[in-house]
């Protein structure tokens, strides 16, 4: 069945482009949703239907990391898959991220091979 | 550490992957310079054991052509998108700069990019700081990317 998906990145640039990567690489996915920061993505999780969550680490207002921790505390979203996708690559703040709950890591820049490979048994 | 090196495979991945669009570095420039033909700069803040600024400095016609291409749209004016798109750019060339540097073993946190437009814009260092600037041509014209830092 084709996963909803919601699309977490300060930039709308790199929102748009996962998005474009998304269909390029074939992935079966249903509806795509966006937030610009932690804080808006808890508010999509609370309302909408969410498979998998693509989410960028620095970001304003709430990042990547104090999303997921917060994430980690709402009984009805806290089992919702999230896949990070940032330039940060470090195996602390990765290694922080999985501890949180993420279940993966994408390296930006990335190509939609990349995209395909890295998110497909995902999807 | 080779910095320029850094600064130039960080570039070069962003622009293959993302905008795919091929570049040629140029010489670095290792002096603060007045006027690079700026009208729009993404810069973002570095700290730990290098602190600095990474700033992209790109004319009007690299811009829009840099971030036409990212989008897959062809804007016409430096509008949000445009400025967005420029200070992904930066905000990954910081990515890789980073990461280049974690091998080097040095560690910099990342501020969050910020995009300004106007003429000829200039950036500069606080005291003390060092320059390193590397020009890059794409078949629209030449941009830079500019890090002044201090070491430790």
């Amino acid at each position: 069945m084709a996963k909803n998906v919601l699309l977490v990145d300060d930039s709308s640039t790199m929102r748009k482009i996962v998005s474009r990567s998304l269909r390029q690489a074939g992935l079966d996915f249903g509806d795509i949703y966006e937030a610009g920061d932690g804080l808006e993505a808890l508010e999509v999780l609370e309302k909408e239907n969410v498979d998998i969550v693509l989410s960028d680490i620095n970001m304003p207002n709430m990042n990547g990391i104090e999303f997921l921790r917060e994430k980690s505390t709402r009984d009805g979203i806290k089992d919702i898959p999230v896949f990070m996708i940032s330039t940060e690559t470090g195996d602390d703040i990765i290694g922080e991220a999985k501890s949180l709950g993420a279940v993966g890591a994408l390296k930006k820049p990335f190509t939609p091979d990349k995209v395909s490979e890295v998110l497909g048994p995902f999807m | 550490m080779q910095l320029d090196r850094f600064i130039i495979d960080a570039t070069t991945e962003v622009f293959a992957s993302m905008v795919f669009m091929e570049l040629v570095a140029g010489d670095v420039i290792r002096e603060d310079r007045a006027d690079l033909g700026t009208n729009i700069s993404s810069m973002i803040g570095l700290a730990g054991d290098l602190k600095g600024l990474l700033s992209v400095h790109c004319p009007r016609q690299v811009a829009l052509a840099v971030s036409g291409a990212m989008l897959g749209m062809e804007p016409e004016e430096l509008d949000d998108d445009v400025k967005d798109a420029m200070g992904e750019i930066a905000n990954m060339v910081a990515g890789g700069l980073k990461a280049s540097l974690l091998e080097a073993g040095s560690n910099v946190e990342l501020a969050i990019p910020t995009t300004v437009v106007g003429n000829s814009i200039r950036t500069s260092g606080f005291s003390g700081a060092s320059t390193i600037i590397v020009p890059f041509s794409v078949p629209d014209g030449d941009f830079a990317v500019e890090l002044n830092y201090v070491l430790g």
